[in-house]
């Protein structure tokens, strides 16, 4: 019986991840792409790297899956301290995001040419796992639609243990629509495309920035 | 860019009778194209009709016998980039009597499409299978200028031209290469040769985050925040922090980027160094079928193209290729300014620099049917709209 229930939950897990992955993509694909984008050219960079921000975001999950059973369901919907926690979310991405902008052409140079502050500010970096764990835990605990729908749906069922499996399903369901970004592996790192990356992080960030503050205001002006 | 002078001084470049015969297509094209105009259009529509007909007509002959390109086009995009916000504001106040958009038009999808949009809209319609525009996918009564037209129109012209679109078709970009030409001085020449290799990365990003971003959303991130031609057309209304937030960034954005910027440089800074739409239309440049070469036996370095192109899509080491940066919106000044005929027009598949004269024509035949359509039918109703406003009876 109880094997069934097991199966059921994972079941229905697996399938709100699966339906509601491409959201999750696009709602974590602003992080994720610039930070793919300045990797070294390569299969196995990529995978390690992806591997790496799913692992951490897994953890994040792991994370909001704990809170949501152990404070019930009342956090995705009456929780008064939501705006707080949606603009402190962001106001992090944002501040990771310059960090990694900033420390990605300091890190190595990327080719002999003497072509100057092109070259400098392109440079590709030395993949730096922190930088995929940071990111990955960040997007973790980001308070998507489809990650809310499931933490309702974990906050009630009876066990903690339950809870952190069903969200362990679901992060299997979402992680597969994560895929198609190690085809970026095959792209060529030019020191252009490694400024543009290390633009898109900036603009990025300012976004996140915005988003952030303006959640916070709103939240301080009406409570 | 030829000076006047140089160009008065240079002999005519074919005779009267050979020029009228290449504009004889452009002519009837022009007709083809007013004839329901001319059916079923008022009066005013009927007089602005002709007008374009002459004026489009009258510059395809002036190409055809100066044998210069940038300099009548530019009349056309300049005429184009100005006239649009009369035609269009007037339209709209006419209509609704403001230039905000009600919600009530986003909702009913009423808004009219605009081409700018259309990268954003590429990742939410193939994973959501949603159109995030408040405009109507298949032509209506009320709003024409539909998702699926404007885009198949965009489409069919762009696979042919590559991003020749920017330069014959795009009614944004003739304000600042008007605003450009009325400056005598190139101011910030150093900042922006030394710099333009990162400069022209910047509409690549920006083209990025408005994708991910509108993805992310669900929302056209671009019209929302970042277009600075909302200033010219249509905005969402101001009703609060937000909105009035939108509305300076829209105006900061179009007086820096579209005036102050293009006066200063004589660039057209906004599409060379701002443009997302620009950044993606550069991809088609890639698989179109002209392009602007160099011959390397004539070229003498003077960088005369270089200074003259109008979006820095020229450095020296593709000059020294041979070849244009994937950002040339064929506009055709760097062709007119080299003084040894070094940089010519070109027919992918054939050899550079033998006929360049039959690529040129064969390009401005697709440009200026292109121009003639979709610029012409714009200037025809800017000019009705004035006709409107004489005071005639």
């Amino acid at each position: 019986m109880a094997a069934l229930s097991l199966a059921a939950s994972a079941s229905e897990a697996l399938v709100l991840g699966l339906t509601t992955g491409p959201v999750c993509m696009a709602s974590c694909g602003p992080v994720v792409l610039p930070w793919m984008l300045v990797q070294p050219k390569g299969m196995w960079s990529h995978s390690r790297q992806l591997f790496l921000f799913l692992a951490a975001r897994l953890a994040g999950y792991m994370v909001f899956a704990a809170a949501a059973w152990l404070v019930g369901a009342a956090i995705p919907r009456e929780w008064s301290g939501r705006s707080w926690a949606y603009g402190g979310i962001d106001l992090l991405l944002a501040l990771a995001l310059l960090v990694y902008a900033a420390g990605w052409p300091r890190s190595r140079r990327a080719s002999s040419e003497p072509s100057l502050s092109l070259v400098e500010i392109g440079a590709a970096p030395r993949p730096r796992p922190s930088g995929a764990l940071a990111l990955g835990f960040l997007t973790g605990i980001n308070l998507c639609p489809p990650f809310l729908v499931a933490g309702v749906r974990a906050a009630q069922l009876a066990h903690l243990s339950g809870a952190l499996f069903f969200f362990l399903c679901f992060f299997a369901g979402t992680a597969i629509w994560f895929l198609p970004f190690l085809s970026l592996g095959f792209l060529k790192r030019t020191p252009a495309v490694v400024t543009v990356a290390r633009m898109v992080a900036v603009l990025l960030a300012c976004w996140y920035g915005f988003s952030g503050v303006s959640l916070l205001i709103e939240r301080t002006l009406h409570g | 860019m030829a000076s006047r002078a140089s160009a008065l001084e240079r002999p005519a470049f074919r005779s009267i009778g050979r020029s009228l015969l290449l504009t004889l297509p452009i002519a009837l094209w022009s007709l083809l194209m007013f004839t329901p105009t001319f059916r079923n259009g008022s009066r005013a529509l009927s007089i602005g009709a002709v007008a374009v007909i002459l004026f489009m007509t009258g510059l395809f002959f002036l190409m055809m016998r100066t044998g210069e390109t940038y300099r009548w086009r530019r009349i056309f995009f300049v005429a184009l980039g100005f006239l649009f916000p009369i035609g269009f504001i007037a339209s709209l106040i006419a209509e609704r009597g403001t230039m905000s958009i009600p919600i009530s038009r986003m909702v009913s999808g009423d808004t009219p499409y605009c081409f700018m949009v259309t990268p954003a809209l590429i990742l939410p319609a193939a994973f959501a299978r949603t159109i995030v525009f408040p405009g109507s996918i298949l032509p209506t009564a009320s709003n024409p200028h539909s998702i699926a037209v404007m885009i198949g129109l965009w489409f069919a012209f762009t696979l042919v031209l590559g991003k020749a679109w920017c330069s014959y078709a795009c009614f944004f970009g003739g304000i600042e290469e008007g605003f450009a030409a009325f400056s005598k001085r190139r101011r910030l020449h150093r900042f922006v040769t030394r710099y333009g290799s990162i400069l022209r990365l910047i509409p690549w990003a920006i083209l990025l985050c408005v994708v991910l971003l509108s993805a992310a959303l669900f929302e056209p991130v671009y019209c929302m925040w970042l277009c600075p031609f909302k200033t010219v057309t249509e905005f969402p209304a101001v009703r609060n922090v937000e909105t009035a937030l939108q509305f300076g960034v829209f105006v900061t954005l179009f007086v820096g980027l579209v005036v102050v910027l293009p006066l200063l440089t004589k660039k057209r800074t906004q599409c060379g160094f701002f443009c997302p739409f620009g950044a993606f239309q550069s991809l088609f440049n890639k698989i179109n079928l002209f392009d602007i070469r160099f011959d390397r036996e004539k070229c003498v370095d003077c960088t005369l193209c270089q200074t003259s192109c109008p979006t820095v899509a020229l450095s020296k080491e593709s000059i020294h290729e041979g070849k244009t940066l994937l950002n040339c919106m064929k506009c055709g000044a760097c062709v007119d300014a080299c003084k040894k005929d070094a940089a010519v027009w070109h027919l992918k598949g054939t050899p550079v620099a033998v006929k360049p004269e039959r690529a040129r024509l064969l390009f401005l035949y697709g440009a200026w049917a292109l121009a003639t359509m979709f610029g012409g039918s714009i200037l025809a109703n800017s000019v009705a709209t004035m006709v409107h406003w004489l005071p005639l009876k």
